[in-house]
């Protein structure tokens, strides 16, 4: 017994010294966290329960049977944060370069398969060199196995993956199918092929942190979520994440004792939207001034900016938010700006979070460049999701709400549940100048007319009234109740029951 | 007395004259130019009238609209405020022969004072100590050499019409004389269109000491007493306060007298300033009379005790004076900050835009005051004065008013534009300006490179650290509370933190301490502790409390993981971790700076409406480079970090693609 224990005592050592402190160091010296000090930042102070320590490959190729570390290059188990439960798995790249062998995968998919269970997230901290080769196809058949249970995961429990190292090839597609991708700058890198290829193939010169670096990511392709300066301050902040995060599908949103009084009142707000409608405002200053104590955990800030996306509480629950921004692009909905929007209020509607959304909308986002890009149906993943969407929807318009783009921003139309409008907005099928242009295309040449006419339309439909006259807006509200108005509709929303037809799946234009 | 007055003026002095003219009854008119028809003189006002546009050239200086708008309104007479109007003779002339009150000057009173040279000879008929100089025509460099000599170096060269530093010139011997006049009189020509200078001695180390003094039509004067305004850069005054600590009271009382010796010389019916220049040996002369209300005379109004703009608008109205110079006190000690819209930072460059958040300092009766003409939500516009507002406190003595003073810097928070407040909170902590040793001289003196936010000495960074470890411990006490938590598994806070403030790292031991039903948190750190109690609550940008029995108040804001704490003039990022989480930090490496980008590269396809920079051009960071018309937006495009611009690329009118270069930086 006494020998059993000592061994124990042995093999937990070996294994926490992962690939041994030479490859340690040179972690360290690469800026990165080895993988177990990276959960002991994540989890609350000895909360980390690990499973598997034990597993060791039962690769015999090429030489492999004599080289084994136990934990083959993953740290798997549970923990909490904040008290609630998380699963969490950890690539250590001292082990084989974190490189996922068949066991390697099979222990990921154990701690998924749990968390599903008992319906608690999945957070994955990948750091790894890609496929063990030396195991050939046994380990591609691991990927697919933590694909799969990716799918399977999918909107039942979050799954959040942090890039922190690299991430190539087939390994890519899972933290892709993660409901949140968050990478360290300079340390992490993602691609499907790595730069050699790209310069064998299109003959293109390009660096790993260009092809595939955390700013890439998160300002071209929009790959990833957020960007972080290194291994600590990433944890810490997905932390936060975290708990703004339901546990599962089933779970309502979590709360915080709210300390923001519901019925504060914010005067600035009434001067917020310029008198002039060409003038752009930033729509974070309302977000902020709106949700409780100014905290709004924004995504994708870097990405598509002419909508905002983010989490953020109202009387200490969660909700989700949706902005246009008339800073950038005006704030018109393009292919970027819809699908980045469009994923949000999926992730929303399936984890029970209300979503809230302001609109200043111009339109879509005219030329070629869209078109040929397809924005009809990357627009319409938008319009989908807001349909499709259950969870209770309050919608704020703030000025412009035009065309086609005023019935995807969770209009009455698509079950809007509270649908308030400050005193400027105009709902309208365009703005005053193109609409006169159509209407009276016959007095083009007249431009006095022609002003004469936009300043009739102006008066006729710049303006909440034609839209609540028909009901499409539930009140005219003063932009500094905004708040107070939002935290009642939420309170009356609380058990909001609303059930789409069953079916298999619907067929979202992807 | 007046049943209704028009105030041509807007901002913080129109809003002041607006509130004494309710307190008497006095029905108010507000003007007001389209860029201010949501400023908060408008609003204060019974009645406002559009006087167009937003240039004030087109608007608050144009006298045939404001005296259309007094006969539209049946205003009785005019507060014109500082600035604008105030001090032209021309509008108060034709104010009385249109019925309508001036509440200032007589014109013939403010017309002799307008002129430098005439106001200097009517202080020498005064007896009025003024400056040795020479005040006739000078025929040439030749002529301007023997009368410096005459006078004795150092002197000074300076336009007869000058003002504000322009058309200035300082000689220590010949040469710089002779030089210095062809240049003064060059310049004044261009300037002013009036090419008279002249010379007269320069005081060294000199003080800027002004004396309020406030006559009637019933022949009656009184000063009341001294402001020291000597805290100034490039001649705008930063920090004035009364009474001046350099001032002994027989000085005051010369300088008094004279002050209204001179005003009884033009039959001074108003409140007026009378401006001397103090040496080092407290030798004082007169400088010039300004016949006008002054931005800093609320420090006046809190020694004294007098309302200024009720004074003017009695003797206006042909009331005696209500107070012999036997009554006019000195009580305590008071102090105003110009808080100026500008990015003390970056030059001082004025900073106009959104007022994302305007929280002034809570006024105390007696002792804190704050005179404002902006509100959160309103617009700083480039058209006006940067000053936003004032801050104006009193003590029982300076010490004590010094301190009323860092407590509502510290407590006024400004978000949106930049403000002064950082440098006059480091004023007030300076040793030099504590000791009340300081001369006009002073602010170039002390910060010959401007101002270096990394330079501010804090006293106790410990406390600023352990204030971050409050509320990072707030927000954990919350965050430990929220709801869904598997039991039995809750997470246990530790007491060990660590505190990283730029490079120094402050570890400390951090406990609860239940008194009653209040908590209070004890930070230990190496050779310290601070009890600190607060109703902080999460969000709010100020922190008041106590710390060791003591009242504190500063700024924190949560950015990421970082508190951004600001207190006393000092602006710091605080990060607080888990001591073990400051272990695993420090093995992460330090970041050289982002490869600065070369290019402005168009973000959108549009329509370059304007290029705001030109080729050579030196640009701060956050100034406009461009403006694109996409969607019909404007969208205006700012330098990311100080830059200078090598080339031009695109012109405006040109359609942009996205990335398309537009301007290229060295």
């Amino acid at each position: 017994m006494h020998d059993i224990i000592q061994q124990l005592e042995n093999k937990r050592g070996l294994a926490r010294l992962g690939g041994g402190q030479k490859r340690i160091d040179s972690q360290h010296k690469k800026g990165k966290l080895t993988a177990r000090e990276r959960i002991e930042l994540l989890l609350d102070p000895e909360s980390f329960e690990e499973w598997d320590m034990f597993k060791e490959h039962r690769c015999t190729d090429f030489g492999m049977e004599a080289d084994k570390t136990p934990g083959d290059g993953v740290v798997t188990g549970y923990g909490t944060v904040n008290g609630r439960v998380v699963f969490v798995f950890s690539q250590d790249f001292t082990v084989f370069g974190g490189s996922l062998s068949e066991t390697h995968a099979e222990k990921i998919c154990k701690i998924m398969d749990h968390a599903i269970k008992v319906g608690a997230p999945v957070i994955g901290l990948n750091d790894s060199g890609g496929a063990r080769i030396q195991e050939g196809v046994a380990s591609l058949g691991g990927y697919a196995d933590v694909f799969q249970r990716n799918v399977m995961a999918s909107g039942v429990v979050p799954q959040i993956s942090m890039i922190m190292g690299p991430c190539a090839g087939g390994a890519v597609y899972s933290p892709s199918m993660t409901d949140f991708i968050f990478m360290v700058k300079d340390s992490s890198y993602m691609f499907v092929t790595g730069p050699e290829v790209v310069k064998t193939v299109t003959h293109e010169e390009v660096t790993a942190e260009e092809l595939g670096g955390a700013v890439t990511h998160t300002t071209k392709s929009g790959v990833a979520d957020l960007a972080f300066e290194n291994d600590v301050e990433a944890l810490m902040m997905l932390r936060r994440l975290i708990g703004f995060l339901p546990s599962n599908n089933r779970e309502k949103p979590p709360v915080v004792p709210p300390f923001d009084p519901t019925d504060r009142i914010d005067h600035s707000l009434d001067t917020l939207v310029p008198a002039n409608p060409n003038m752009p405002y930033n729509m974070k200053e309302l977000i902020i001034k709106v949700v409780d104590d100014g905290d709004f955990f924004e995504l994708q800030p870097d990405y598509a900016k002419n909508i905002v996306i983010g989490f953020a509480r109202m009387d200490g629950t969660t909700i989700g938010v949706v902005a246009n921004q008339p800073l950038v692009l005006a704030g018109c909905l393009d292919i970027k700006s819809s699908i980045k929007a469009a994923r949000f209020v999926r992730f929303c509607d399936a984890f029970n979070i209300p979503v809230v959304t302001f609109v200043d909308v111009p339109g879509f986002m005219p030329g070629t460049t869209q078109e040929y890009g397809g924005i009809i149906k990357h627009g319409a993943k938008l319009l989908y999701a807001y349909a499709e969407c259950t969870v209770p929807k309050i919608t704020v318009i703030t000025r412009k709400a035009y065309g086609g783009a005023y019935d995807v921003m969770s209009s009455k139309h698509l079950r809007g549940d509270v649908n308030f409008a400050w005193p400027s907005a105009e709902i309208a099928v365009m703005g005053p100048k193109g609409a006169v242009e159509i209407i009276f295309r016959d007095e083009k040449g007249d431009p006095a007319k022609l002003a004469e006419r936009e300043a009739e339309y102006k008066a006729k439909f710049a303006n909440p009234f034609v839209a609540g006259a028909r009901g499409f807006i539930d009140d005219v509200i003063q932009p500094h109740e905004t708040r107070k108005r939002i935290c009642r509709s939420l309170a009356m929303l609380k058990e909001k029951k609303l059930e789409n037809p069953w079916r298999k799946h619907g067929n979202i234009p992807l | 007395m007046f049943k209704k007055i028009l105030i041509a003026n807007r901002g913080e002095i129109a809003c002041r004259v607006i509130k004494t003219a309710r307190k008497m009854g006095i029905k108010t008119v507000a003007v007001y130019s389209e860029a201010d028809k949501e400023a908060m003189h408008v609003a204060l006002a019974d009645e406002a009238v559009c006087i167009g546009p937003a240039a004030s050239k087109e608007s608050y200086l144009v006298m045939d609209k404001i005296i259309a708008a007094c006969k539209q309104t049946g205003a009785e007479a005019v507060h014109p405020g500082y600035g604008f109007l105030s001090e032209n003779a021309v509008f108060s002339r034709r104010l009385e022969e249109e019925g309508v009150k001036f509440i200032g000057p007589k014109h013939y009173s403010s017309s002799k004072m307008g002129d430098k040279i005439e106001s200097k000879k009517l202080a020498l008929e005064a007896k009025v100590n003024t400056i040795p100089g020479y005040n006739d025509a000078i025929s040439g460099p030749e002529e301007a050499v023997k009368i410096a000599q005459g006078i004795g170096y150092p002197v000074m060269i300076k336009a007869s019409a000058g003002g504000g530093g322009k058309g200035l010139r300082v000689a220590f011997n010949d040469k710089e004389a002779f030089e210095g006049f062809s240049s003064c009189v060059n310049e004044a020509k261009n300037a002013f269109g009036d090419d008279r200078v002249f010379i007269e001695k320069y005081v060294l180390e000199p003080r800027h000491i002004e004396f309020q003094v406030l006559g009637d039509s019933h022949g009656n004067y009184v000063y009341l007493n001294e402001r020291d305004c000597s805290i100034q850069r490039r001649h705008q005054k930063v920090i004035e306060e009364a009474p001046s600590p350099f001032i002994d009271p027989a000085t005051r009382k010369a300088m008094g007298e004279q002050a209204v010796a001179l005003a009884r010389a033009v039959n001074y019916e108003s409140a007026g300033t009378v401006e001397f220049v103090v040496g080092s040996d407290k030798s004082f002369y007169f400088l010039e009379m300004n016949t006008r209300l002054q931005v800093e005379h609320p420090v006046t109004e809190f020694i004294t005790g007098l309302d200024l703009v009720e004074l003017m608008i009695r003797v206006a109205a042909g009331e005696k004076l209500p107070i012999t110079q036997a009554d006019v006190k000195l009580d305590g000690w008071s102090m105003e900050c110009r808080i100026n819209a500008e990015d003390p930072f970056r030059g001082f460059l004025p900073s106009t835009g959104r007022l994302v958040k305007f929280q002034p300092p809570a006024e105390v009766p007696g002792q804190v005051r704050v005179d404002t003409g902006v509100y959160e939500g309103g617009e700083i516009s480039m058209y006006y004065d940067s000053m936003i507002a004032k801050l104006i406190v009193h003590g029982k003595d300076r010490a004590e008013a010094i301190q009323r003073m860092r407590e509502g810097l510290n407590a006024f928070y400004i978000r949106g534009v930049s403000s002064s407040i950082p440098f006059q909170a480091a004023l007030m902590q300076h040793p030099r300006f504590c000791g009340g040793n300081f001369h006009t001289g002073f602010i170039p003196e002390e910060y010959p490179k401007g101002f270096i936010a990394e330079e501010v000495p804090h006293e106790d960074f410990g406390f600023l650290a352990a204030v971050a470890a409050f509320a990072r411990r707030k927000y954990i006490d919350r965050a430990v509370q929220i709801s869904n938590q598997a039991r039995g598994l809750g997470r246990k806070v530790g007491t060990d933190w660590t505190v990283l403030i730029g490079n120094d790292k402050f570890p400390l031991k951090l406990t609860t301490v239940q008194d009653g039903t209040s908590t209070s948190y004890l930070v230990e750190m190496e050779g310290r502790s601070y009890l600190l109690a607060s109703n902080w609550r999460f969000g709010d940008p100020l922190f008041t409390g106590t710390c060791n029995g003591q009242p504190i108040c500063l700024q924190i804001e949560r950015i990421g993981l970082v508190f951004r704490i600001a207190h006393n003039g000092v602006i710091c990022k605080a990060t607080v971790m888990t001591t073990r989480a400051a272990e695993l930090l420090a093995l992460m490496p330090v970041k050289a700076a982002p490869d600065l980008s070369k290019f402005l590269l168009s973000p959108m396809p549009g329509l370059l409406r304007e290029v705001a920079v030109k080729v050579g051009q030196e640009v701060k960071a956050g100034e406009k480079l461009a403006v694109i018309e996409a969607m019909k937006m404007e969208n205006i495009l700012k330098a990311d970090q100080d830059c200078k611009v090598k080339k031009v690329e695109a012109a405006a009118g040109e359609s942009l693609s996205v990335d398309q270069v537009i301007i290229e930086f060295e």
